[in-house]
């Protein structure tokens, strides 16, 4: 074999690797939040007094540059029920006496484990933490925790 | 006696309730969208929350910025990303506004209503004057609100410097916003 026609097999090989490389990161899958191990556990309180007291600090321990954000347990008393605009169910986790909660939003996929629920119920549902809660003086009022891709895993 | 006096004091609170003149939002809908002759680009937001005070015309949007989704796990990163929104630092943009052609809105009657909101858009912790067309729609009673602008993405300060992001993502991006109060 020809020292031409072996640098020209070695390219070849080295060019296909790199396009392999490139697609699977183009074609990156989202993150299976469900099946990404809990990093933190808590009571609804628990989460929403940590944010109140020091927000940085908070969201340097739970938001994640590239938005793969903490996994968090999320242990509370329901307190609403309601829609969101992409007819996503939301769960409001929180105790009456406290001045926020943790909002938790269940995509079509969990959708069915939450049909036998009501106000008043205890649960623990896992999802990605998109924000946190803070009183906000624009609206002028208390923002919950924001969870995402949710899953009811004890009820 | 005393049962009466709570009944009016009941009342008084019901009907209270329902003069209240803060609408809140958290039925929202945020879209992002930037086209190329490399790719179109779209994301969608559910989680924004919003309040509308009909009396005075102020409105403000509160945006979780990770609650943006997009079709590809890269893009999403990217859009996360310290070159891009920097969503740690900056976990919320915002808009604070106000309606300046109050008069031509009647929120208490039905119809569809074009209003001119005046006021700051804050993003990637930079805030910018804005001055956009909103359509508010009234049913019922209900309002809701829907509007598209524009946004140039080096006015916030978010610009890539090189890369595939710099070429595949437009300079100005269209934003539409939909929020029933």
């Amino acid at each position: 074999m020809g020292i031409t026609k072996k640098i020209f097999i070695i390219l070849g090989i080295g060019i296909l690797i790199a396009g392999i490389i490139g697609a699977m990161l183009f074609f990156k899958p989202h993150r299976d939040v469900q099946n990404t191990d809990t990093d933190f556990s808590y009571q609804a309180s628990e989460i929403v007094n940590e944010y109140l007291t020091d927000a940085n600090k908070a969201n340097n321990k739970y938001l994640d540059e590239e938005g793969n954000s903490k996994v968090l347990e999320i242990i509370g008393t329901i307190a609403e029920i309601s829609e969101d605009f992409n007819h996503q169910k939301v769960i409001l986790l929180k105790s009456a006496t406290d001045k926020a909660g943790v909002s938790c939003t269940f995509p079509q996929d969990t959708d069915s484990h939450t049909v036998n629920i009501k106000t008043g119920d205890k649960i623990t549902v896992k999802g990605v933490i998109r924000s946190g809660a803070t009183f906000d003086e624009d609206l002028d009022m208390y923002e919950n925790v924001i969870l995402e891709k949710c899953d009811i895993i004890s009820k | 006696m005393k049962k009466s006096f709570l009944t009016i004091i009941a009342a008084v609170a019901i009907s209270l309730t329902a003069f209240a003149q803060k609408q809140i939002s958290s039925n929202t809908h945020m879209k992002f969208f930037s086209t190329t002759p490399a790719e179109d680009i779209e994301a969608n937001n559910y989680k924004a929350v919003s309040t509308l005070d009909t009396s005075t015309g102020d409105i403000v949007f509160s945006v979780p910025m990770q609650s943006f989704e997009f079709e590809k796990a890269l893009m999403q990163e990217h859009f996360n990303s310290k070159n891009f929104l920097n969503t740690k630092a900056n976990p919320k943009a915002k808009l604070t506004g106000k309606v300046t052609n109050l008069d031509n809105v009647k929120f208490n009657t039905d119809g569809t209503y074009t209003a001119v909101v005046e006021g700051d858009l804050t993003i990637n912790g930079v805030s910018k004057p804005i001055k956009e067309n909103v359509t508010f729609n009234v049913e019922g009673g209900k309002i809701s609100l829907s509007s598209k602008f524009n946004v140039t993405l080096a006015d916030y300060e978010v610009a890539f410097k090189k890369g595939k992001p710099s070429t595949n993502i437009a300079k100005t991006v269209e934003i539409s916003v939909e929020a029933n109060y």
